[in-house]
């Protein structure tokens, strides 16, 4: 009774609400691709939802629907109430999208590039500029103003990127490896930036291949392999589930059974003479 | 489209553009130093070949006559040359008989008398002639003069001859050998050529005065050359007309590339690319902010460029003859032509730089895309090419030429040929815009990892995933495949001798070319050739409706035709071949020719075009361009192009039947009836005019064929337009799930 209604309260209050998401490409030499093979998630605000993945496990693509820069082969999400396919230029206006691929532009001064993408979502200049001065102070970028984006370092451009994902104040942010590449000192600035973005009641997910990170910063955590989602729930959730203090060894030990387990299945397949 | 957004963008890309110091330096600084540069270069070069000497052999310098003379010293005689020391240019060398030609011996020579040197010479006339030869090909001299033997002789016996008033004797023939594959020698021909010209016409005089005759016949007449454009104010511009098109043209691509390649692949390059799209911009909006800026440093080179060319080749050019400033007009022309041709590139080097990775991959797409501009650009202008209409409609070539019809003056093409050529390149700058959007919208091309390609693996995919109908890309492979081999076909066709000939050519025609393509397509290529060609039963009433609306709208096709004809006429060569055909026709019975000329491509044409091609393009999810790109296609499998434009039009309607009825048996029967009532309508019995005189008020027949009276056109086309209401109101249209989900959302 008592999870019957906190599942109820969940559904009125989650932001993000992805429901048997799957995402195939072309591919000449296995006939498709399957990067997605139906994950289905909730995110809450004031949460940190962490992906968590090795590489190639499907976590860019399933962040990449969820900001409509791809367009799911099945299955639906909806963030803060609004379809990915069908109404994609409001959900884009509901989130800020951060990734080790969303770079800042090099002609252009972090003032200038926060300014121009805080415009193109629609915000009008006396509130834009208050916001981008609240911006710039909390995120000491006072002193890179008015420096090029190619003359800065990865930390400042960090800081921009964290700059322009916020700007428009979205209540759903989403962080795919952004740790990557950073060194400890930029990575740890970034983290706690987001941790703090969660307690200003901001929807997050986060997605990483790094386990510390997850540990340290996820509320919820799903291990995400070959298009599936292997196990999800908060840490000691997990660990309770799975007899597994050790968050990296509960990681290693999901999908190695999991790769065992589908080779047994094609094994008994191959024997039965179904797949040949 | 929210336009608050285009604008932004517009002026993002454009402040990043002018941060970018090699944008700078490829549209302000080059066209600046370019052409001062290449001028004073192609002015050094131009005086150096004019001035530089030439070296021409003398064989037989001995056979010249005494009078008058052509040597001058060392040199051919300076009064022979029309400019004051061009005698100079050519340094001549003497043949010596035996050893290597010597100048300086010649003095020796010049001593013995005429006679005595002519018995020298005469006995190894061959011998000279063929060391000559070779001196000239291996380039030890740029040309020789042979002097025959008895040549001078024989201009005395003239003159006696001429004397006494005799008959005159032969005169043997100096040779000059040169040739035209070394431009040295070319040159140094053509100086010796006008130099022995006006040498003859002195010979001639002479030959005059010794018979007493007035040498003022000589000159008696005088040609003078009146060049109008000297006095209104043209002078020179037929050059500039083929210039100033060129450069337009190749500046506005170079201008649009290198910025549509930093837009695009540059922002993949160094990842904003996703930062962009995750914003709310539309992709729409992203395309055209970025298409405008590319416009604009596409429009702005091209001015630069054309600017510095304005300024600079006066200076230059001034000093040679012939040669004036652009006509006044022409910036207005150039810029009323610059606005289409820059949209054109920068929307085909936005969708090519879309598709690169990186920018590195993008330069890699000028050269394919420059190897098809220039020769489109250079050809109209470099060769004696004229408008016409099939010219018109080739994008590129169209535009130079109404470009170099308006800066001739010659207004009335400019007229003539104004629609045909706005309607293609605008067509153009259509569908490069839309591509370069699809571009955008496309998973596989934004996020593109390079995969390698099997070709073995690709056919295997394209033979197992194959679909119920085929895809667009299939579509207009076929529709390629179909229009090359006519192509290439028909170079082979000779003019059938008889209607047998003509028969079997038609017949191979439809269904080697046409039928079979589609047909073998069809059945590799997907999985339901029914839905495929679109063999469907239709509505019962549609059958009917659609050789009723063939009878009714055909005085409207036949008036379009004609109207085609008189503004676009045929070559003399075409119509004498039409003309030939008709009188194959003339003792063949009717039915023959409606089942050679109607039936056969009604059953071919119809599967090829509406089954085919249409079912592929309609998998793009858009009716209307699946109907437009079939409809082009068959027009152009119609040789003649004044044909092809009707056919097209015809095409549209035969799309939308088939799309509306489902099937492609109204199509059929609709091109059956067409084609037929041309035939019947051209053989209306001559005894059906005599027995109705009322007749011939509605169906004139003339010289230039039938001719229907406008009341019969209006009828007929109010008919066809009652008929295809009728289709519209019984006809539920067969929608194809892409097509589906489309008109849903």
């Amino acid at each position: 009774m008592a999870g019957r209604t906190r599942r109820a309260t969940a559904a009125k209050l989650e932001m993000i609400h992805a429901r048997a998401l799957t995402k195939h490409y072309p591919d000449l030499r296995q006939g498709r691709l399957v990067a997605l093979d139906g994950i289905s998630f909730d995110a809450l605000p004031g949460q940190i939802f962490g992906l968590l993945g090795p590489n190639g496990a499907g976590k860019t693509t399933a962040l990449r629907i969820l900001s409509t820069l791809l367009k799911p082969t099945s299955g639906t999400v909806t963030i803060n109430g609004y379809d990915v396919v069908t109404q994609p230029a409001e959900v884009r206006r509901q989130l800020g999208f951060m990734s080790a691929n969303t770079a800042v532009y090099d002609r252009m001064t972090a003032w200038e590039m926060v300014e121009h993408f805080g415009r193109l979502h629609g915000m009008d200049k006396e509130s834009l500029a208050a916001r981008m001065e609240a911006i710039f102070e909390r995120l000491n970028m006072n002193d890179i103003r008015d420096l090029l984006g190619a003359k800065m370092s990865t930390g400042m451009k960090q800081k921009v990127s964290v700059a322009r994902a916020i700007v428009h104040d979205p209540p759903v942010l989403i962080f795919d490896e952004a740790t990557a590449g950073l060194d400890v000192l930029v990575a740890r600035a970034l983290l706690r930036t987001v941790a703090e973005l969660r307690d200003q009641g901001k929807c997050i997910i986060f997605s990483t291949h790094i386990m510390r990170e997850a540990e340290k910063l996820c509320d919820r955590i799903a291990i995400l392999h070959r298009g599936r989602i292997l196990a999800e729930g908060t840490l000691e959730e997990l660990r309770e589930r799975y007899h597994e203090h050790d968050l990296e060894e509960l990681f290693f030990r999901l999908i190695s059974e999991h790769d065992q387990h589908q080779g047994n299945l094609t094994q008994n397949l191959l024997s039965s003479g179904r797949l040949t | 489209m929210n336009w608050s957004n285009v604008r932004l963008i517009l002026a993002r890309e454009i402040r990043d553009q002018l941060r970018d110091r090699r944008t700078m330096f490829m549209i302000f600084i080059v066209p600046l130093l370019t052409y001062p540069f290449l001028g004073m270069i192609g002015l050094g070069i131009s005086q150096v070949v004019q001035q530089k000497a030439t070296r021409i052999l003398v064989v037989g310098e001995g056979h010249l006559p005494n009078e008058p003379t052509l040597f001058e010293g060392d040199r051919l005689a300076a009064r022979l040359f029309r400019q004051p020391g061009g005698a100079k240019l050519l340094d001549v060398h003497r043949w010596e008989g035996d050893g290597q030609p010597d100048s300086a011996s010649r003095v020796v020579e010049r001593t013995a008398s005429p006679s005595e040197r002519a018995s020298q010479a005469g006995e190894t006339a061959e011998e000279p002639a063929t060391a000559a030869r070779s001196a000239v090909e291996g380039g030890t001299y740029d040309a020789a003069l042979i002097i025959p033997p008895n040549f001078g002789r024989q201009i005395e016996a003239c003159r006696e001859a001429a004397r006494r008033r005799e008959a005159p004797p032969e005169i043997p023939k100096p040779q000059i050998i040169h040739t035209t594959a070394v431009e040295r020698s070319q040159l140094a021909a053509d100086r010796l050529r006008i130099v022995l010209e006006r040498w003859s016409d002195e010979v001639a005089r002479s030959i005059l005065t010794a018979a007493d005759a007035p040498t003022w016949s000589l000159s008696a007449v005088d040609v003078e050359a009146i060049d109008l454009a000297q006095e209104t104010g043209y002078r020179g511009a037929a050059m500039w007309s083929k210039i100033l098109p060129v450069l337009l043209v190749l500046w506005s691509l170079v201008g649009a590339f290198y910025p549509a390649v930093d837009l695009c692949a540059g922002e993949k390059e160094r990842g904003t690319l996703e930062t962009l799209l995750s914003c709310p911009a539309a992709r729409s909006e992203i395309v055209l902010g970025k298409l405008v800026t590319i416009m604009l440093f596409s429009s702005l080179t091209a001015v630069l460029n054309l600017a510095s060319v304005a300024a600079t080749a006066p200076m230059i050019f001034s000093q040679l003859p012939g040669f004036g400033p652009p006509p006044a007009l022409s910036p207005v022309w150039l810029g009323l032509a610059l606005l289409p041709a820059s949209a054109l590139f920068s929307a085909l080097s936005l969708a090519l730089a879309a598709f690169a990775r990186s920018t590195k991959e993008g330069q890699y797409y000028l050269m394919p895309l420059m190897a098809v501009t220039i020769p489109l650009a250079v050809l109209p202008a470099a060769g004696g090419l004229e408008l016409t209409l099939g010219n018109s409609l080739l994008p590129v070539v169209g535009l130079v030429l109404l470009l170099r019809a308006a800066l001739e003056g010659n207004y009335w093409q400019v007229v003539q040929f104004a629609v045909p050529v706005l309607v293609v390149t605008l067509g153009a700058c259509v569908l490069a815009i839309r591509w370069a959007v699809e571009q955008f919208h496309s998973e596989s091309v934004l996020f593109r990892e390079s995969e390698r390609f099997e070709l073995r693996l690709w056919l295997h995919h394209l033979f197992e995933d194959r679909g119920p109908t085929p895809t667009p890309a299939m579509a207009v492979f076929c529709g390629i495949v179909v229009l090359m081999v006519h192509f290439f076909m028909s170079l082979h066709w000779a003019a059938p001798l008889d209607f047998r000939q003509f028969a079997v050519t038609v017949a191979v025609s439809q269904l080697v070319v046409v039928l079979t393509p589609a047909l073998l397509m069809t059945v590799m290529l997907t999985r339901s050739p029914r839905r495929t060609l679109l063999l469907h039963r239709p509505h019962w009433s549609a059958l009917p409706t659609a050789a009723l609306l063939a009878v009714a709208l055909h005085p409207l096709a036949h008036l379009l035709q004609k109207a085609v004809m008189t503004l676009y006429p045929l070559s003399e060569t075409m119509r004498e071949a039409l003309a030939g055909l008709e009188t194959l026709f003339a003792h063949v019975p009717w039915w023959q020719i409606v089942l050679v000329v109607a039936v056969t491509p009604a059953i071919c044409e119809e599967l090829a075009f509406r089954g085919f091609i249409l079912s592929g393009m309609r998998r793009g999810g858009s009716p209307g361009r699946a109907i437009v790109v079939s409809a082009i296609f068959f027009g152009f499998t119609h040789g003649i192009l004044q044909q092809a434009l009707i056919a097209c039009l015809i095409g549209l309607l035969l799309g939308w039947l088939a799309l509306r009825t489902g099937s492609i048996l109204p199509g059929m029967v609709f091109h059956l009836v067409h084609n037929s009532m041309g035939v019947l309508v051209a053989r209306l019995p001559p005894w059906l005019e005599t027995e109705w005189p009322s007749l011939s008020w509605l169906v004139q027949k003339g010289d230039d064929g039938v001719a229907f009276a406008w009341p019969v056109v209006m009828a007929g086309t109010a008919i066809g337009v009652l008929l295809i209401a009728l289709l519209v109101q019984f006809c539920r249209p067969r929608l194809e799930s892409q097509e589906a989900i489309a008109s849903a959302i």
